[in-house]
């Protein structure tokens, strides 16, 4: 291995730039990082050649740790997407600066420059000084500058980036012929995926600071473990569907999970396909294809020898798509196809089927904590507990009605965040925190929301919680909102016991569903509720059936389970004694549409159990299907 | 080849009738502010005859202060060139805490009266300065020798050389000793061949301003230099001697000769400057 | 870059290290090992008041140079520098390495000897007390006396512009205020406040203060006020010449300025001590004096005096000690008059 990264970590103030990176590159192998601007790629070809110090994490070059040795005895070569050519030195001289500074005798340092100019064909240039070179010439110097000494490694930093695209195209097949022929280990850092894909043996793809996926080019490209690299490596579309009973659903199409994806009943799943990959029939779905609907084309554009059409589609049951971006507020899918360019489109109307997918790895965990952003800030032990548990990535939403409050607030956050040492991102939102909450929700997937409540219990009948956001919250969960919401109070840092509870009626799918879904991912015990009138009697039958479906559900998935039956006079009763009984530290409710609200007359057995008990109440909005 | 020379900055054309007013304008505004003193100075100093103005020049006491504030002015401009140079790249090249305090008080000298700045130097170096004291009894004696004068006009001139030197270096890009280092040359090695070279230009103006100012300097030399001629005697402090004693002849003499010797300074100075702009 | 261009910088490198080496050369010949003299002299180093340039330099200094060498065949340097008086005391006070001072007025002997640099009273062990020369002070007038100008009193007529020296640096200025305020004083002598009455009336017409006697003149010469209160001698020297641009006027009443040598003991190098005396020693003696009187100083021996027919005659001459001395003076007359009632009424 010539280059070995071990858990290369850096921190720019409170932001973490470089986050635990490892990575190997082979002798002779040109590896390309490639990320966005930002993305802390550059900061780590700086890491490695010496020119910027990693907080954390080891550097080795050919076997010899140099973490903590200064770039002169790394014996890297560095090429600036700058040149950063000498400017008083002729390329003569500038090629020849590091055999100077290694006093190699003038013959040699002669041969060896006349060998690199001709290597980088720039032969007869020798004289020139960078003012009478083009951008590609000088940087061809550049390059061979940094080879003239035999460097370990060749590091070279957005080398072609201001550069325009014809001397481009010509200086990256100079690039990997002269890389191929000296076979120098190389590490090249760009956002192109274009270059990277034409120069890279591997491609590392870089996203704030973190390595998400490593492997040839073809590889990223076909088959990417993330949502972000199949992206970010060329034009596709994803959509996120659902899975059950081993299979992926998206709409009407159903696929059948292939192995190595995480399997998790009612989790989600992404699936991926390429413009190439859709095609399309006028009267008829095409064959030897999967057909997912009849689209309008709402755009088209000539790409020289293929036609890139792009069709909307109506929207498609409990999916949503990531990529491309629909405009927002406007339902339906967004695809894309390549259909070969002498192909006349000549009806506005097409169906669109897929000739080939691929499933991405299940989406990391999000969960959303908002801060109340008063004063100072403390993460909730919840949070940390739930990030640790779900491996989830967590994201803090701050709010300030007052823009000039805003610096404090973030101030303040960032504190708070880094005193608890978790890792989060911090969002700032200016306006109503109900409004903002919702925008927050509509603009990411989050799988849950965490609100922290200073205030204790007020107890009695609840309805002095309206005007707070907790009332807000709840009195807006129906419809659209689709984000589970955890309401928690002071310490409880980890669950054990959950408690379902299915006052009154039949248990709802997705209350059990998302109450079973953590209880698997905690290791917790499950018990069923259900509160019965005490004039009720027996257990209706139709609820027995519910309570013993949802009771093998969560067996299913190894969940120790028992259901308990209880008559109190009122279903918040009944909750509040089991759940003081139990011990419980999540209590599970599930949201009712509005329609139960004129049904059962009491609706608001998720204000009164929240206001009542002090304990985490997991809030699980009403599941339309 | 692709030779792409610098564009040319574009230059109005000269078009007499345009030209005329403005100019003329201009000329009649700098008449009595710098132009007729100018040849003040070289009429009076002529006043005389050539005779008279040469012997006016070759007097003894003329000819000490003469060299005297030449020697000074290269001496000053050496020392400074280095410590301004030193300055520069630690305060461009360094983060350290107390930093922009640093950036100030380096460049207070300009802001100082000079009257001021010689008080002070009496008052710490002098004879029964703060530290001054301190070498007396050793013989040892800063002010009202060629040391001190020095001394006052390294400290005046400071800010020249740094004022000229820091901007390149903040300009230059950090990639260019980057570069250097990643392909083995030490810390000094990059000075010595990437950064100096880059700074030539500056190092040459920044000289010679530091020169010219202490070629000119009076406030702080008339009080640490005791005024003594053939001794600290400077060509400006003669200047003004002779001007007090009423001999405005020889003053004048000497006057132009310093004149002269600004005048072809900024004169390079400026060829210098407008040459680079034009490669 | 092209090849005349490359020459052209070539040419114009070479030209300028051509000339900074000439210049450098220039600048640093007399300090060159094979430059300088064989023997280095021995040096006085000698700080006077303004007027005293021209006689000291082109006079007093050769002369003594001359007698040296005759005397030991020694070379004798002289380190000098010609300020206001109050500005080389104040030099002095500072550190100045001065062998000699030669003040204008006795009161600052008084400061450095307050400030310890001289022991109190170390110059009366000289001749004199310490005085070396004196001159009265008159007043010069433009060409033909326009102004009609024929005494001090005439000077307070409303319209006359006087340049005077400044009583804060130069000698001079507090002997012109001793001229003036005793003129008052002794042309009514019935009357208290006559003396007071003058100076407010003379300073209320003065137009410009110079920092020295010296520049004073220099002033007056460049045109400005039509009086100028000064030293006999700084304007005798020129009118011998037939140079004097203006007339003097010979007050009826003024003083005559003393001039005291300070001999600064502890800057005296033990080796240069006989130097030094033969020195002091010379001021007195009767061709410094001559020199002295033929620079328009009047020497203290009253008969050479005769010898420089150009010095006025005045009616009623006094001296520093018809007011009790300096220091005396200085609180009652200078401080107590001049500053504290005339500047607080020529500010109000």
């Amino acid at each position: 291995m010539s280059i070995i990264l071990e858990r290369l970590t850096k921190w720019f103030g409170r932001q973490l730039v470089v986050d635990r990176v490892s990575l190997e590159v082979s002798d002779g192998e040109l590896f390309v990082l490639l990320g966005s601007s930002g993305s802390g790629k550059s900061t780590i070809l700086r890491q490695i050649a010496g020119l910027s110090q990693p907080d954390d994490g080891r550097i080795l070059l050919h076997g010899r740790d140099v973490t903590h040795l200064p770039p002169q005895q790394r014996g890297a070569g560095f090429v600036f997407q700058n040149y950063s050519i000498f400017r008083h030195m002729n390329v003569a001289d500038n090629i020849e600066f590091g055999l100077k500074i290694r006093r190699f005798p003038p013959a040699a340092r002669a041969r060896k420059r006349d060998e690199l100019l001709d290597l980088v064909g720039l032969a007869g240039l020798g004289e020139r000084f960078a003012g009478q070179l083009s951008g590609g010439q000088q940087q061809r110097v550049a390059l061979a500058r940094a080879l003239a000494y035999e460097p370990a490694v060749l590091l070279l930093d957005e080398p072609f980036g201001a550069l325009d695209v014809k001397i481009r195209a010509q200086l990256r097949r100079t690039l990997k012929q002269i890389q191929r022929q000296l076979k120098v280990t190389t590490i090249l850092v760009t956002h192109d995926q274009e270059e990277a894909f034409e120069l890279g043996d591997r491609i590392g793809v870089l996203e704030r600071g973190q390595l998400l996926e490593v492997g040839p080019p073809e590889i990223l490209y076909a088959r990417p473990r993330t949502s972000y690299v199949a992206t970010f490596l060329g034009a596709g579309m994803v959509l996120v569907g659902r899975q059950e009973n081993g299979r992926a659903l998206f709409g009407d199409l159903d696929l059948p999970l292939p192995d190595g994806v995480l399997r998790e009943d009612g989790g989600r799943v992404q699936i991926l396909f390429r413009p190439e990959q859709v095609v399309v029939g006028e009267d008829q779905p095409p064959e030897n294809a999967i057909t997912i609907g009849r689209g309008e084309v709402v755009d088209q554009a000539f790409t020289g020898a293929s036609r890139r059409l792009r069709l909307r589609l109506p929207p498609l049951q409990r999916v949503r798509q990531i990529a491309p971006i629909p405009p927002f507020g406007e339902g339906g899918l967004l695809v894309d196809a390549l259909i070969p360019a002498g192909l006349p489109v000549t009806t506005r109307s097409l169906w669109v089927s897929l000739t080939g997918w691929h499933l991405l790895q299940p989406p990391a965990f999000q969960l959303l904590v908002y801060a109340a952003a008063d004063g100072r800030f403390a993460l909730p032990p919840l949070a940390g507990f739930l990030a640790e548990r779900l491996q989830a990535s967590l994201t803090v939403l701050g709010v300030k009605r007052d823009s000039a409050a805003i610096e404090a607030a973030r101030r303040a956050l960032e504190e708070g965040l880094a005193a608890s040492g978790a890792r989060a991102e911090l969002r700032m939102r200016q306006g109503e925190p109900l409004d903002q909450i919702q925008a927050e929700l509509a603009g990411t997937l989050y799988d849950l929301l965490l609100l922290p409540v200073d205030a204790e219990p007020a107890g009695g009948s609840g309805k002095n919680w309206p005007g707070s956001l907790v009332g807000s919250i709840l009195e807006n969960m129906n419809g659209r909102w689709t984000t589970p919401v955890l309401i928690t109070r002071g310490q409880i840092g980890s669950i054990k016991r959950i408690l379902i509870c299915t006052a009154g009626g039949e248990p709802g799918k997705s209350d059990v569903r998302v109450g079973g879904r953590l209880a698997w991912r905690f290791g917790a015990a499950v018990t069923l509720l259900y509160v019965a009138a005490p004039a009720d009697g027996e257990l209706s039958p139709t609820a027995r059936v519910h309570l013993e479906r949802a009771a093998r559900m969560l067996r299913g998935l190894d969940i120790p389970c028992e259901v308990a039956v209880r008559s109190a006079p009122s279903p918040r009763e009944g909750i509040i004694h089991a759940a003081a009984a139990g011990d419980y530290d999540l209590i599970v409710l599930g949201s009712h549409g509005p329609q139960f609200r004129s049904i059962f007359g009491w609706d608001d057995i998720t204000y009164q159990v929240v206001s009542s008990v002090t304990r985490p109440v997991l809030i699980v909005p009403f599941d339309p299907i | 080849m692709n030779f792409q020379p610098a564009a040319p900055r574009a230059r109005p054309r000269y078009r007499p009738m345009r030209t005329f007013v403005p100019v003329s304008t201009l000329l009649l505004v700098l008449l009595p502010l710098l132009l007729l003193p100018l040849a003040a100075v070289f009429v009076f100093a002529f006043r005389g005859g050539l005779a008279a103005f040469w012997a006016a020049l070759t007097a003894p006491d003329a000819q000490f202060a003469l060299r005297f504030s030449l020697l000074i002015a290269m001496v000053t401009a050496v020392i400074n060139a280095v410590l301004g140079t030193y300055t520069a790249y630690i305060l461009s090249k360094y983060r350290f805490p107390g930093e922009q305090a640093v950036g100030i008080v380096v460049n207070l000298p300009v802001a100082i009266p000079t009257v001021v700045v010689g008080t002070s130097l009496l008052l710490l170096w002098g004879p029964i300065g703060l530290l001054g004291r301190w070498l007396d009894p050793f013989g040892l004696q800063p002010m009202f020798s060629p040391i001190g004068v020095l001394l006052a006009h390294l400290f005046v001139t400071f800010p020249y050389m740094l004022g000229t030197i820091k901007p390149l270096l903040d300009e230059l890009e950090t990639t260019y000793e980057e570069a250097a280092y990643t392909i083995g040359a030490t810390r000094w090695q990059t000075f010595r061949y990437i950064l100096l070279p880059a700074l030539r230009g500056g190092l040459f103006t920044g000289a010679l301003l530091t020169f010219a100012h202490s070629l000119g300097e009076f406030g702080a030399t008339v009080l640490v230099s005791g005024n003594l001629r053939l001794r600290t005697q400077t060509a400006p402090l003669y200047i003004f001697s002779q001007f007090e004693a009423g001999n405005l002849a020889t003053a004048n003499a000497i006057a132009a000769v310093l004149a002269v010797v600004s005048f072809l300074i900024f004169f390079f100075l400026l060829r210098y400057t407008n040459g680079r702009k034009g490669s | 870059m092209t090849r005349r261009g490359l020459i052209g910088r070539r040419v114009s490198q070479v030209t300028a290290v051509m000339l900074i080496t000439g210049v450098g050369l220039y600048a640093i010949w007399p300090w060159l090992p094979f430059s300088r003299a064989a023997a280095p002299p021995r040096t006085i180093i000698f700080y006077g008041f303004s007027i005293l340039e021209e006689v000291m330099n082109q006079g007093v200094f050769p002369a003594f140079q001359e007698e040296w060498r005759a005397r030991t065949g020694e070379r004798v340097e002289f380190v000098s520098s010609f300020a206001g008086s109050g500005t080389i005391t104040n030099q002095i006070i500072m550190g100045v390495p001065a062998d000699l001072a030669l003040l204008s007025l006795e009161l600052d002997a008084y400061r450095l000897s307050e400030a310890g640099v001289v022991r109190e009273a170390s110059w009366r062990r000289f001749p004199d007390g310490g005085v070396v020369n004196r001159t009265p002070f008159i007043i010069l007038v433009r060409p033909g006396n326009p102004r009609e100008i024929d005494d001090f009193a005439a000077l307070t007529r409303p319209g006359i512009g006087i340049v005077h020296p400044d009583p804060l640096t130069s000698g001079g200025a507090n002997w012109a205020i001793m001229a003036e305020y005793g003129a008052g004083m002794r042309g009514d002598p019935e009357r208290p406040g006559a003396g007071r009455d003058l100076l407010l009336g003379i300073w209320k017409n003065v137009v410009a203060q110079a920092s020295s006697a010296r520049s004073a003149r220099t002033q007056f010469e460049n045109g400005f006020g039509d009086a100028l209160i000064t030293y006999e001698q700084e304007v005798l020297r020129d009118r011998e010449r037939g140079r004097l641009q203006g007339e003097i006027v010979y007050p009826k009443r003024t003083i005559f300025s003393e001039h005291t040598l300070v001999v600064i003991d502890r800057n005296i190098d033990p080796v240069e001590q006989e130097l030094i005396d033969a020195f002091v020693q010379f001021l007195w003696s009767e061709p410094a004096q001559r020199l002295f009187v033929s620079y328009g100083f009047r020497s203290v021996d009253e008969k050479l005096n005769a010898e420089n027919s150009f010095f006025g005659w005045i009616q009623d001459p006094f001296t520093i000690s018809d007011f009790g001395g300096w220091p005396r003076a200085k609180k009652e007359i200078i401080d107590g008059v001049w500053k504290n009632q005339i500047l607080q009424e020529l500010n109000r």
